[in-house]
Formats: structure tokens, sequence, C-alpha cells
């Protein structure tokens, strides 16, 4: 409970003021509501009782009706408050996890499902929304006003005082029996919603399915049985909830005639009142009770809340204890990060890494491998083998646990990341296309200013040329997200094309592994041997071509790096590469 | 309004528990309002001094009224939730029906998946309207009605006085409200999907993202939308909350308007005084009951919405209005012939097929091959009548497909497609979805066939197949296909998450069984195409050559450049 509050109290300390405002907006509403109560009832004495002129109460009503308005204002004034509360900590428990999703560390980005962290972003912060602007508005009313009722009650007739303090505790009793009855039984249910839900998520998707097999009518009245049965299961929760409500209510109702009826006996049979009291109580008894209902409905929505902001909560706990455990393994101390690279490319040395992403994942190991400026690196093996784990971690976009990447000498960790990768291209199976123009997207390969007969360059360097003549408005034309529209070939040359804007000194290329079409291979082939004149290049292989013209080849066996050399070299020296080699020349033989 | 047909027409269905939550939320606000009526006449009474026994008569009618209040609201809930959740899962079914004969035409390409869950949710968003917008104005009218008549036999003028408030609050003050409202949460809507879009696109490129030194800059972008959201939304809220605040003053000023009236009127004579507490308190409780009324703007907008995106999205297009009557017989293998075809994906800017003819003959062999995206699986959705061509025309055994009826079609065809959908239940009820009979022996026969010998007929497959590797839900789906008697073969990579070995055993079986049949096999690996009659090469949506494998390898084309790519490809074996 402790920690769940953290994150809310953190955001409650950053409010006090705001806070401070809803206490005294409350005692003034408290006041308010005393005083139209009172008002209401002296005008109704004097009307009746006294019998007194209209002119003589005019002041009394007008009086009245500022009052009733003052208190409509306080209510709007305690809503406002709340709504901004709200507004505020939505923006910093959003900006929190943006952050966190922005500056988190790689790993945390390949674990957890994308749709899961953009539910949190958006959904969870939005639920957070009612406990500033619902619960605590209310939660501070109630704490006030019913106590003033209370006094004002006693002070004027201390027995409807009394009944109101011995029932009113059944209300929140009743509320925490409601709450403990369905809390589970409501979890189950919306176990089973999300279950149905997905039911008919994964109907709708299998569809094409059922169709083609004449099935899709059963389904239908399969989702039909369980859309019912559904309801009936809810509907068994909803009748304890009902049950309970009708107890509560049943308890108000009782009290107030309760009050009433002593009100009467008081006024008939002691005579020991005046009208004035016993109408001022009868107004304030269900106003008191009201406001003790409302706390029951915030309660509900401040706990579904609670809930939400307890998501939240975890999410930036986990990366907070991920990155702390990676910035001790980071060589600590480098304050003052390197800014400029000289002699590019670079030479790198890999020295002993060691990674793992989880405790129970398997391990990458490499030893000591020198890359030279300029060489050409084929990363082979198996899938699953960690080729893409050990490019991320060349990348520097991955840190080790243990053992460094060095470039020119200095560790990795010392440069800073955005000077670090101005030198590097990325070149994956799958390149990020965002919503936004063509030449919006090639541009990204470069900061700063580029003109736009830079980009028609690249572009034509990486073979999209004969795609933009096609297009109406060429280099312009809209990409939608994810490069809606394009071919996976089409993709890779725009990725192609950053890469000739950015002309890198290292070059980090995941080869495709299924077909691209012809055009978009020899673009490829051509392209990267091009922009490889002048830079490293690292490439993940999966052609034979690529493997055996490769300055050096490293082999990778179940996460560990088994060996380095040439193809020659390794197909003397390591039966298993020369396995696979001869696997891969049969299986082209077989069919021959 | 008109999007709301289908909800009234769920409504009508579910008459009886509305009726009866009408019936009850009608009690309970009429006994509210006479139980706060009936305790300030009781209180004013006492003022002079009446014998005890009335008194006890209206205490205890007091009490008795409180009872009934709390057992029809009871009653009110109850049956108003039961109807909602009945008119819910009529919606699902409704709308699931509507939509069979629609897929896969209404889902795009990529988006299939956003769409099916916006059916989803808007589906769930619909549960609102029944209870926070068709329903409150009933109540709140119909309790006013009998307020006003019980009213207007102490005074008239008190009673036009209900009346009017009635109106205020019953249209004036959500009228207002409605106002703003479409305009703000249009608005809200549209910056939340942005937001959504933008974090979802960030996550999806983020290693890209970093390696361009962007992340900073899009954070910096994430934030302001995030900002511009919470503006826009506490925007919205205050709207809301402006409208019960309205709704607040409405109330008090007509109890106070009653109040000033009742004093009026006792001066002159024309009511009596001992009503006037009892006038009030009825002024002050018949108001509660409406205070659904001022957030009903809010749901009214939000159900709109969904109910207008769930009748676009089921909107019949014109193709289906034709029934034809044709059927493909089961009797001989089929022969294909596609003329000038030509198909575009909605909202696509280029056709995924250019004009393409292709003659197959029955009892053939074809292997349809070329890059992703070049057009081979769309081909299988227009010859299954999925999809009709924007321009061409398909002939099945010289039938055109438009003649064509649908079921006949899916009944001749043993169809592999690339995403088999399997269900929750046993393998045995996976493989027969067709609902012929099969004896065990033959389902087990097909599980050797397909190289799933260890499978038992009861074991469990998850929702979706989870519990499946790609490769034993491509062998289900190839025994589940093999289990049927249709004469044509449309295989979309049946085998592309197989093992050689593997493949090797059942194609060898698949051949054996189709050897009288027309089959089409799609595939991306060029490996194992030497058995075909014909192999249609295909780039960018258009057929760049065809002929035997020995052909295509002489001709040193399009086709013998992607062998000698393959052949170089090294380390994707091991899958």
């Amino acid at each position: 409970m402790k920690r769940k509050s953290s994150l809310i109290s953190q955001q409650m300390s950053s409010q006090r003021k705001n806070t401070a405002l809803l206490a005294v907006i409350s005692l003034a509403l408290g006041a308010a509501i005393l005083s139209q109560a009172g008002l209401l009832a002296e005008a109704v004495q004097r009307v009746f009782v006294e019998r007194a002129t209209f002119s003589s109460v005019i002041a009394l009503l007008g009086l009245l009706l500022i009052v009733m308005v003052v208190r409509t204002l306080l209510s709007y004034g305690n809503g406002k408050v709340g709504l901004r509360m709200a507004a505020t900590a939505k923006t910093n428990m959003r900006a929190a996890v943006l952050q966190d999703l922005t500056q988190a560390s790689m790993p945390s980005t390949l674990r957890g499902q994308t749709g899961g962290k953009v539910s949190i972003a958006l959904d969870a912060v939005d639920e957070a929304d009612s406990y500033f602007s619902q619960y605590m508005p209310r939660m501070m009313e109630a704490a006030i006003i019913p106590i003033l009722i209370l006094i004002v009650t006693f002070t004027e007739h201390a027995n409807t005082g009394f009944i109101m303090l011995f029932t009113a505790p059944f209300i929140p009793l009743f509320m925490i029996l409601v709450g403990l009855k369905t809390k589970n039984k409501s979890e189950e249910k919306y176990a089973q919603l999300a279950e149905f839900s997905g039911t008919f998520l994964d109907s709708l998707q299998g569809l094409v399915t059922l169709k083609i097999f004449g099935r899709a009518h059963r389904q239908q009245q399969e989702i039909e049985r369980s859309s019912l049965g559904y309801r009936d299961a809810t509907m068994g929760i909803l009748k304890i909830v009902f049950t309970n409500t009708f107890m509560l209510e049943s308890i108000v109702m009782l009290s107030i005639g309760i009050v009433a009826l002593e009100l009467a006996i008081q006024l008939l049979v002691f005579k020991s009142m005046t009208f004035h009291t016993a109408f001022l109580v009868l107004l304030l008894v269900p106003e008191f009770y009201s406001l003790l209902k409302n706390t029951g409905t915030a309660f509900h929505s401040g706990r579904t809340s609670m809930g939400a902001i307890h998501k939240v909560e975890q999410m930036l706990e986990e990366t907070a204890g991920k990155s702390e455990d990676l910035n001790s393994t980071e060589g600590a101390g480098t304050s003052d990060k390197i800014v400029e690279i000289d002699n590019m490319p670079p030479i790198m040395e890999l020295d002993h890494l060691r990674f793992q992403y989880a405790r129970d994942s398997f391990e990458l190991k490499t030893g000591e491998i020198t890359m030279g400026p300029g060489e050409h690196i084929a990363i082979v093996g198996k899938s699953g083998s960690g080729k893409t784990t050990l490019l991320h971690l060349i990348a520097g976009l991955l840190k080790p646990a243990s053992g460094t990447v060095r470039v020119n000498g200095s560790p990795l960790s010392q440069f800073d990341e955005n000077a670090w990768f101005k030198h590097v291209s990325y070149i994956t199976q799958h390149p990020y296309i965002f919503a936004g123009t063509l030449a919006e997207n090639i541009a990204i390969g470069a900061g700063g200013n580029i003109t736009s007969a830079e980009i028609e360059r690249a572009a034509e360097e990486a073979g999209l040329a004969a795609l933009t003549a096609q297009l109406e408005h060429g280099l312009g034309t809209f990409v939608g997200e994810g490069g809606r529209g394009l071919s996976g070939g089409e993709r890779q040359r725009l990725a192609l094309a950053r890469a000739f804007l950015k002309r890198p000194a290292i070059i980090l290329f995941d080869e495709p592994t299924v077909g691209l079409d012809l055009h978009t291979e020899r673009v490829l082939q051509r392209s990267i041997a091009k922009l490889a004149k002048t830079a490293t290049m690292i490439t993940v292989a999966h052609r034979l071509y690529t493997i055996q013209q490769a300055d050096k080849i490293l082999f990778m066996d179940n996460g560990v790096l088994v060996d380095a050399g040439r193809h020659d070299e390794l197909l003397e020296r390591l039966p298993q590469y020369a396995e696979m080699i001869d696997i891969e020349r049969k299986r082209g033989e077989h069919h021959e | 309004m008109n999007e709301l047909a289908v909800l009234s027409k769920a409504m009508i269905q579910e008459r009886k528990d509305i009726l009866l939550s009408i019936l009850g939320g009608f009690i309970a606000g009429i006994a509210g309002v006479a139980l706060f009526s009936a305790s300030g006449y009781l209180v004013s009474q006492t003022v002079f001094s009446p014998p005890l026994y009335t008194l006890i008569v209206l205490t205890s009618m007091v009490k008795l009224l409180g009872l009934l209040r709390a057992a029809s609201r009871y009653g009110e809930r109850l049956y108003s939730h039961r109807a909602t959740f009945s008119m819910l899962s009529r919606l699902r079914t409704s709308f699931f029906a509507k939509l069979i004969p629609l897929t896969p035409g209404i889902l795009n390409r990529n988006r299939s998946g956003d769409l099916l869950a916006r059916i989803v949710g808007d589906v769930e968003s619909l549960q609102n309207y029944f209870l926070r917008v068709a329903y409150p104005p009933i109540m709140v009218v119909m309790v006013f009605l009998a307020t006003v008549l019980f009213i207007s036999a102490f005074s008239f003028w008190i009673a036009l006085l209900f009346v009017i408030g009635m109106l205020a609050t019953a249209f004036v003050v959500p009228g207002i409200v409605l106002l703003g409202q479409r305009r703000i949460h249009g608005r809200v809507r549209e910056q939340r999907a942005q937001l959504s879009t933008e974090v979802t696109e960030v996550l999806y490129g983020f290693r890209d993202l970093k390696v361009y030194g962007q992340l900073a800059q899009r954070e910096q972008q994430l934030q302001q939308a995030s900002a511009t959201l919470a503006a826009e939304q506490q925007r919205a809220a205050g709207h809301l909350l402006r409208g019960q605040s309205m709704h607040a003053l409405v109330t008090f000023l007509i109890s106070w308007g009653v109040l000033a009236l009742g004093a009026y009127l006792i001066m002159s004579g024309a009511l009596a005084g001992v009503f006037l507490a009892m006038l009030v308190m009825a002024s002050l409780t018949v108001f509660e009951e409406a205070a659904a009324m001022a957030t009903l703007p809010a749901y009214k907008e939000d159900s709109e919405h969904a109910a207008k995106r769930l009748t676009e999205t089921v909107q019949p297009t014109d193709v289906q209005s034709l029934r034809p009557g044709g059927a493909l017989s089961l009797d001989q293998a089929v022969s294909l012939e596609l003329s000038g075809v030509t198909f575009q994906y909605e909202g696509e800017w280029r056709p995924a097929l250019k004009d393409v003819s292709l003659h197959i003959s029955p009892g053939s062999k074809t292997a349809i091959v070329g890059p992703s995206g070049s057009g081979k699986s769309t081909i299988i959705e227009l010859l299954l009548k999925l999809r009709t061509p924007t321009a061409g025309d398909i002939r099945l055994n010289d039938v055109s497909v438009m003649e064509l009826e649908e079921k006949s079609i899916w009944e001749a065809a043993n169809v592999v497609l690339q995403q088999s959908h399997f269900f929750r239940g046993t393998i045995r009820a996976n493989l027969l979805l067709d609902e012929e009979e099969h004896s065990d022996e033959q389902l087990l026969d097909v599980l050797a066939k397909v190289q799933l010998p260890d499978k038992s007929l009861t074991d469990m497959v998850y929702e979706k197949g989870e519990n499946l590797s790609d490769g034993e839900k491509q062998r289900l789906a190839l025994a589940r296909a093999m289990l049927r008697q249709g004469r044509l073969w449309l295989l979309d990579e049946p085998t592309s998450s197989l093992d050689y070995v593997t493949e090797q055993h059942i194609m060898k079986h698949l051949y054996a069984q189709t050897a009288q049949d027309t089959l089409i096999l799609i595939s991306h690996r060029l490996t194992g195409l030497e058995e075909m009659d014909r192999i249609v090469v295909m780039d960018q949506g258009k057929v760049v050559e065809t002929g035997s494998y020995s052909e295509l390898m002489e001709q040193k084309g399009y086709f013998y450049e992607m062998k000698k790519i393959e052949r170089q490809m090294i380390g994707e074996a091991a899958v």
C-alpha cells in the first residue's frame, strides 16, 4: 500500500496549493449549504407560521437567491480545481512515461508489447484522471461538510444529531461490504469480459477461414450464446451490488424517517421545538446522507484510478531499476564524454563482451576481436544464434553486462551518444518509415540543413528514381505510417537513401532473408558496395556472396562467438562452419 | 439519429425488461418526491397540533415510501442492466452476421487488426446508450408529469413553474451543453488518436530514431502533444462541469421560485400555508431525479459516434446486392481463366494486380512465385471471391465468378491461407470445421500424412492456436484442407515454416492426393518446383514470365536470377 501511493503522494505534494484551495472552497461550500437551509427554513417559518407580509420576506428571499448562486459557484469552483489538478497530474505522469519510453535502453524496448506500452501512456494515464478530478474534491467535501452539518444539528437539536451520528457509520460499512463482496468477483468478471472480447475479436479475425469452411453461422450462434452467458455472470455480480445498495438506501430512508418521527414527537408531544428548527433539520438531513453516499461513488472511481496509477508506477519502477543496473556496468566516472570522434572509419575492438536479456535467456559471449578501418565484417550463424544482438552491442544500442567495445582505443561508453550515432547507419530488414513525405523520410538520415537537390541525389543513388518518376508528387508523395503503400523493396531502398545522405563511417546492415524483387536486389548490392567503399561495414549476412567477400567472418553459435576469420580459413579450421556451408550447397544442388 | 436505428431496434426486442425498469424507476421517483413532500407536510401539520394518530399515519407512510423507493430502485437497476446486456449481446451477434458477407473486403491489408479492435470497442461503448441516453429523459418526463399533476391540485402557478423547470432541465440545459460538445469532443478524440499513433510510431522506430539522433526531438513532440491533449480534455471536462453546475443552479432557482411564488400566493390567500414546506421539498427532490440529464449529452455524443462508425463499417457494398445462383461442380477438376484482371486495395495508391491474364487448365499444377508484395496472395483472394476485381473477369469452369455463388466456390476449393485460423477447442474440432463426417481413423491418417503423428485428436488448441508452433499450424491447416472433397487446391505458402525433409514428405502425400485436381501453390521459396506443370513469376502485380522449371531456367530470365540469389542464401535453413 505504501508503495502504491508513492506516485500519488508525489503528485499530491506538488499540488499542495490546490489541495488547500479545495479545503477552503469546501469549507465555504459547507457554510453556503447551511445558510441555504437556514434561510429556507426561516422564510417558510415567517411566511407560514408568522404570517409575515410578502414585502418583509423579500430581503430574505433575495439573500437566499444570492446564497444559492454562491453555492453553485463554489461547487463549480471545486470541480474546476479538481480538473486543474487532474490536468497537471496527467501531464506530469504522461511526461514521465514518455520520457521513460524515449530514453529507455534497447532491451526494455524489445521487452513487452508495444500495444501495452501505448495503452499505459494513454489509457492508464487517462484513467488516473478521476482520482484528481472526482475523488479528491468529493473526499474533501465529505471530510468537511458533514462535520459542519453535524455541529449545526447538534446545536440546534441534539437528538437528531445522535440519530445521524449512529446511522452514518452504516453507510461506509455497507460500502465496504459491497466492495469486499464484489471485488474478487468483479475482477473475475473483468477477466471474463477481456476473454469474451478476445473471443469476439478472435472470431472476427478468423472470419475468412470460417467463411471458407462454411462455419460462420455456427460461430455466430456461439457468440450469441457466450454473450448471453456473460450477461448472466455480470448480472450475478450486479445483483449483489444492487442488494447492498438497496440495504444502504433503506438505512438512509429509515434514518430520515426516524428523524422525521422524532421531530414530530418533539413538536407535538413535548412542544419543545420551533417549526424553524424542525424544518431546518429536515432540510439538512438529506444533504448529510447524500454527501456520504457520494463518497462511496467517488471512492469507487478513486480505486479504479489508483489501479491505473499503480500500473504506470510499475512500468516506471521497472525501467528505473533496469537503467540503474545498466549505469553501474557502464564504466563509471565518465562525466566528460568525448564529443568528437576522429579518424573515421575507426578501428573497432570487442573485448570479452557478455550480454544477457534476462536471467533465463541465452548469454552472448565474445572473445577479443579487432575490426580494422574500412573492413567488411560478416556475422553468420543459425537464426536465434545472437547475430542481431551482437550487432546491437557493436552499435552501442545495447550495453554489455561486462567487457568493452572500443572505438579507436577508447571505450564506446565514453563517447557522446549523438556524436557516435552521427557516424553510424543501421539498415534493418524492416526500416522505420514514419507518416510523412518520401523526402521527409529520407531527410531523417542527416541532421541540419539539406537541400532538396541532395535528397534527390540520395534517392537516385538508392534506386528510388524510377518509383518517384511514376508518382504524381514525386518525392513529395505522402507515405502512411509504417510505410503503407510501399513494398518491402521500396522500404529498403528508402533506408539506403537515408544512408547515402548521411555518408556514415560505420554501416550496420541486416541482410534481407526473404526474396526482394530483383531490382531491389541489384540496387542493394550495388549501392551497399558503393557506400562501403569509405566505411567499415558489419553485416548480418545471409548471402554466400557477402560472406565470401568479407574481410572477416564472425561465426555465432548459440550466443557464443565461436571463431573469426576469412571464409577459406574458417572452412578449414571450423567444422561447424564448413558443415553449414555444405548444407546450403547441397540444398541448392538437390533441386538441379 | 439515423445511426441509432440499430439500437432502437435492439431496444424494442428487450421491451419487457425496459418496461419493467421504467416502471421501477417511475415508482422510485414518485416515492422519493412523495416521501420528502410528506415529511415537509408532516412538520408543517404539527404547528396545528393535530391528533397523534394522523402523525403516526404520516410517519409510517414516510417510512413505507422510503422502503418502496429503495425497493423499486433495486428493480429498476436490475431490469435496466439486464436489458442493456441483452441488447449488447444482440448487437454483437447482429454485427457479426453483417460482417460475414463483408469480410475480407472491408479489411484493408495493413490495418485489419485495428479495425476489428475498433468494432469490439465501439459495440462495448454502446452499452451506455440505453442507461444514460435513452432512459433518463423518459424517466424525468414521467416523474415530472406526475409531480406536476399532483402540484396542480394545490396551485396552478406553482405547477406551471415546475413545467418551466422541467423544460429547462430536460431540454434547455442539455441543449446548451450539447452545443459546444461535439466540437470539443471531436478535438479530444483527434488529439488522442494522434498521440496514440505518434507513441506507437516512436516505439516501432525506436532503433532507427536512436541511430538517427531523432529521439530527443520526438520526445519533445510527444510531450507537446500530450500537453495539448490534457488541455483539451480539461476543456471538455470543464464544459461538462459547467453543464452540471447549470443544472444545479436551475434546480435551486426553481425551488427558490416555488418559495417566492408560494409566499406570494399565501399572502394573497390563494394557497394554504401548510403546503409551503411540502412544495419546497417536492421541488428540491424532483430535480434530483433529473441529475442524469446533465451528463446525457456526453454519452449521447459517444454512443452516436460509436454507432455511426459501426453502421459505416457494415454498410453493404453494391456488389453484395447481387445474388448469383450458379454453382461450381465438385465432379471435375476446375479450369481457371483470368483475363485482364486488375485489383486495387482501398486506400492504396497503386493496384496490387495490374492487367493479369492467366489460363490454368483443369488438373494442372501451377506455382506462383515472386517477391513479397507482388500480388500472389491477392490472386487467391480473387479466385475465392473474397474480393472482387476492380477490372477484368475471372472464370471458373468457364463461368464468371460474378455468376457463381460464393459458397459453392468455397465448397469446391481446398484452401490453405497464409494465416490459418484456429479456435479454442480440440484438434478434432479444428479439423472438422466443415462438419463433414470423418472417422477417427481417417483423421489420424491425415495427421500422419502431414507429419503430425504425435498429436492426439483430443489435444487442446488454444485461442488462435497460440500453443502451436508456426510449423504445426501449417501442418494442421494442410490436414484440414486434405480432409475436404474439393477439386481445386489453393495453397498460399503452406510449408514456409517447415524444414526441407518434412516439406518433401508432406508434398509427396499432397501430390498423390491431388493427382487429378487443379492445384495452385504460392511460394516464395524456389525449391521443389521441378514437379510443377507451370511456374508463374510475378513482380509488382504483373506476370513477368511463365513456363516449366526447365524452360524458365533455360530462358535465364527473372526466375533464373531469383534462383541464383536464393542459392546464395545461407543461415536461414535452420528455421
